[in-house]
């Protein structure tokens, strides 16, 4: 590349870069968070571990139907249906392995019965590799508020 | 798409299409059109069946090929051009000359009212219904049924009624097909259902406290319930059936020798079901068979897998199964070994009893390639006897609408097949006894897949040398000298001969442990060190051995057997059914 010599000086460039620094400096732009102090403001469709819906009677709302394993693309969730004593069918295992899990949701989207859903939860931390499979006490358990689907806002995500 | 089954179906010399192209067409047939493809058919086909053979598909509830058609289910009404109305398909016989039209628009706005009509009702349960992903309902609502229904009234609801036997209906997710209704008059003989009310009113249900209990062909029923109203009871809940693994085989409860479908999940059998065969078993099965499967998942304990062994394939799996070649050393302790050290070791043992004979005793659940290689290791060591012991049931039980099928009395898959290579039945009914009787002093013992339950503490002990194939020592731990473990038929290609001589070919369904071979290429590998033969590669040229071996078998061959199977004996007839 042909530069115009003698014509320019670098002098301009650096006073431009250094009143940028001297900005910075008495008027500082804040990205680091004073965790756990202070906590980021999330956005309504950001997706963390699961929470299983409950009803009233304190039966997981999940039917067994096995629509979240058949659509799960890391094939995370473990499914043993079974039939309880009102002859409704439920889930006799639900497992999630959050180690294997994509996050990418489908199981939330695909749930005909709005069960599982994903949570805003990003503490998860563990001792133990056993410990992040969540199964189904555990995911009912989970009080976190849950993702939405879709940003209200914002139906069609444009 | 390349699909390795149906190329099964079709193989055989000479494809189906070339037949019927090649000859003038004789005076009783028709041709007629549908959706513009000419079809030349026998007089009195129907309309639905011609279209079967014109390669288009008209939807339909009521009818069944195996059953009769009261045309009442609506859904198969097409245009037939000259005609003022939509005519039945499953009725309507083709006349010559005839328009078919299933695709105009009468006949397409005729379904999606059809279905409309259908989901007034219908629960739309498919997350919790066993039949979503094999429903008819389903399938043809997602095809051409409206998206969204229009009605308003809220939906009739009724309760589980339990039909007795392995059977449960739902009222609700009934479409009064009447499938199961005509099925246990005109195939089970039993008229143990009805329609009972009208209009909407309608249910199927039992004649009050009589159920489906004690009948033996019940639950055909519901695998031709087109919607998920009847349910098995073993069924109910174990698996979503887009998760299953479906391997064409035959049914070894019995000699009848029944084409079945093994559906397994996660490598446990989740249920059986009938394949078609006009020759065996049309579309049926008995209810002994179907749920006589626990035994094929045996020693099968899943690990770090989906499946859960107390709900999936029944019960908890005994263990025990033989996982490596066991040979029993100098000091009389069985001992693992490699399967290479087990079979050098086996032959040169064989070798030193060369001429000596000795007693074959094969379990007729193993499939003709593993017996007859058997009986040819018994003869390369100077012959004997061939022996077999199978259980009997007390009487013969027929399919009152279909003959030709039967609860056979004898019980075992392969019976007719070990006979036919020179093996002679002994023993009670029960399958056991004769042990005691047999003479195998200084010669060899061969003992394949018989699990010896009745044995005696020294049964075999005093055998020159005694080889146990089987998938459980059991018995043979005792005194066996040799321990090599063997795959099911489940788990292994074959064939099985059914009482009536029809050679039939399984397929694997499950995976064998991962030391376990298939007896054909055990007997095959010890065969080659003992005479000049190579080694079997595939149960296809075991096959083949079989029929240098046997003259019944001789002639046939697995691309000629296809998924139909071919009688003992009967090269000629064979070549006919192939071309059908």
């Amino acid at each position: 590349m042909r530069r115009p010599e003698g014509t320019t000086s670098y002098l301009r460039a650096t006073l431009h870069g250094m009143a940028l620094t001297f900005r910075h400096l008495v008027r500082p732009h804040k990205v680091t968070l004073q965790y756990p102090e202070e906590r980021p403001q999330l956005a309504p469709r950001w997706r963390g571990t699961h929470r299983m819906a409950v009803h009233a009677d304190g039966r997981p709302k999940c039917v067994a139907c096995g629509l979240c394993p058949t659509i799960c693309p890391s094939n995370c969730i473990r499914l043993v249906p079974g039939e309880d004593d009102q002859g409704n069918r439920y889930p006799v295992v639900f497992e999630i392995d959050e180690f294997r899990c994509v996050f990418c949701g489908m199981c939330q989207e695909v749930c005909p019965v709005e069960a599982i859903h994903m949570g805003q939860d990003y503490e998860n931390a563990e001792y133990t590799r056993e410990r992040f499979i969540y199964d189904l006490d555990r995911l009912m358990a989970q009080d976190h508020p849950v993702t939405a689907l879709w940003d209200p806002d914002d139906p069609a995500s444009q | 798409m390349a699909n390795p089954k149906e190329a099964r179906d079709s193989a055989g010399p000479a494809p189906a299409g070339a037949a019927t192209a090649a000859p003038p067409p004789p005076a009783d047939t028709v041709s007629c059109t549908i959706d513009g493809v000419p079809v030349t058919v026998p007089k009195g086909t129907r309309i639905i069946e011609a279209a079967e053979i014109a390669g288009v598909g008209i939807s339909h509830y009521c009818y069944h090929p195996g059953l009769s058609a009261p045309a009442m289910c609506r859904q198969c009404l097409v245009e037939v051009q000259g005609m003022p109305k939509l005519q039945p398909a499953c009725v309507t016989t083709v006349a010559d000359g005839q328009v078919v039209l299933t695709e105009s628009d009468r006949s397409r706005a005729a379904r999606e009212s059809n279905l409309e009509f259908y989901l007034l009702n219908h629960p739309l349960d498919c997350p919790i219904c066993d039949k979503a992903g094999e429903c008819k309902l389903q399938d043809f609502t997602h095809a051409e049924g409206r998206s969204h229904g229009r009605s308003v009234e809220p939906k009739r609801v009724l309760n589980q009624d339990d039909f007795g036997g392995a059977v449960l209906y739902e009222g609700d997710r009934c479409i009064l097909c009447t499938r199961c209704v005509r099925f246990m008059r005109e195939v089970a003989g039993n008229d143990a259902l009805c329609v009972v009310q009208r209009g909407h009113r309608s249910v199927i249900d039992t004649f009050f406290e009589q159920g489906l209990e004690g009948d033996l062909w019940a639950s055909n029923i519901v695998d031709i319930c087109p919607v998920g109203a009847l349910l098995s009871k073993d069924f109910l809940h174990k698996a979503r059936v887009w998760d299953l693994d479906k391997e064409p085989s035959i049914c070894p409860n019995c000699s009848q020798g029944c084409n079945i479908t093994i559906e397994t999940r996660d490598n446990l059998v989740a249920r059986l079901r009938p394949r078609a065969n006009s020759d065996v078993n049309s579309y049926w099965m008995c209810d002994v068979g179907r749920y006589g499967y626990d035994w094929f998942n045996r020693g099968n304990v899943p690990t770090g897998t989906l499946g859960n062994a107390d709900t999936i394939g029944g019960g908890p799996n005994p263990t025990g199964r033989v996982e490596q070649p066991m040979v029993r050393d100098r000091t009389g302790r069985l001992r693992a070994a490699s399967w290479q050290e087990a079979v050098r070791a086996l032959v040169e043992r064989l070798t030193a009893l060369r001429g000596r004979g000795g007693v074959a005793l094969v379990s007729p659940m193993f499939a003709n390639e593993d017996a007859g290689l058997a009986a040819r290791l018994l003869e390369v060591l100077g012959g004997g006897e061939r022996l077999y012991r199978s259980e009997m049931a007390a009487e013969e039980v027929v399919c009152p609408g279909f003959p030709r099928l039967a609860r056979r009395r004898e019980l075992a898959a392969n019976g007719r097949g070990l006979s036919a290579m020179g093996f002679r039945r002994v023993g009670d009914d029960s399958g056991a006894g004769a042990l005691d009787a047999l003479d195998v002093t200084g010669k060899l013992l061969l003992v394949l897949g018989d699990d010896l339950a009745d044995s005696g503490e020294s049964f075999g002990a005093g055998a020159g040398l005694f080889v146990y194939l089987g998938a459980f020592p059991g018995a043979a731990e005792r005194n066996a000298d040799f321990i090599l473990p063997v795959t099911y038929f489940s788990e292994q290609e074959g064939t099985f001969t059914n009482l009536e001589g029809r050679v039939q070919r399984f397929w694997p369904a499950l995976e064998p442990p991962p030391l376990a071979r298939p007896a054909w290429q055990v007997l095959g590998v010890v065969l080659a060190g003992l005479e000049d033969a190579p080694a079997p590669a595939s149960a296809a040229s075991a096959f083949l051995r079989l029929g240098q071996l046997h003259d019944a078998f001789g002639g046939l061959s697995y691309d000629q057997l296809g998924a139909r199977g071919a009688l003992l004996n009967d090269p000629v007839r064979l070549a006919a059914d192939s071309r059908r």
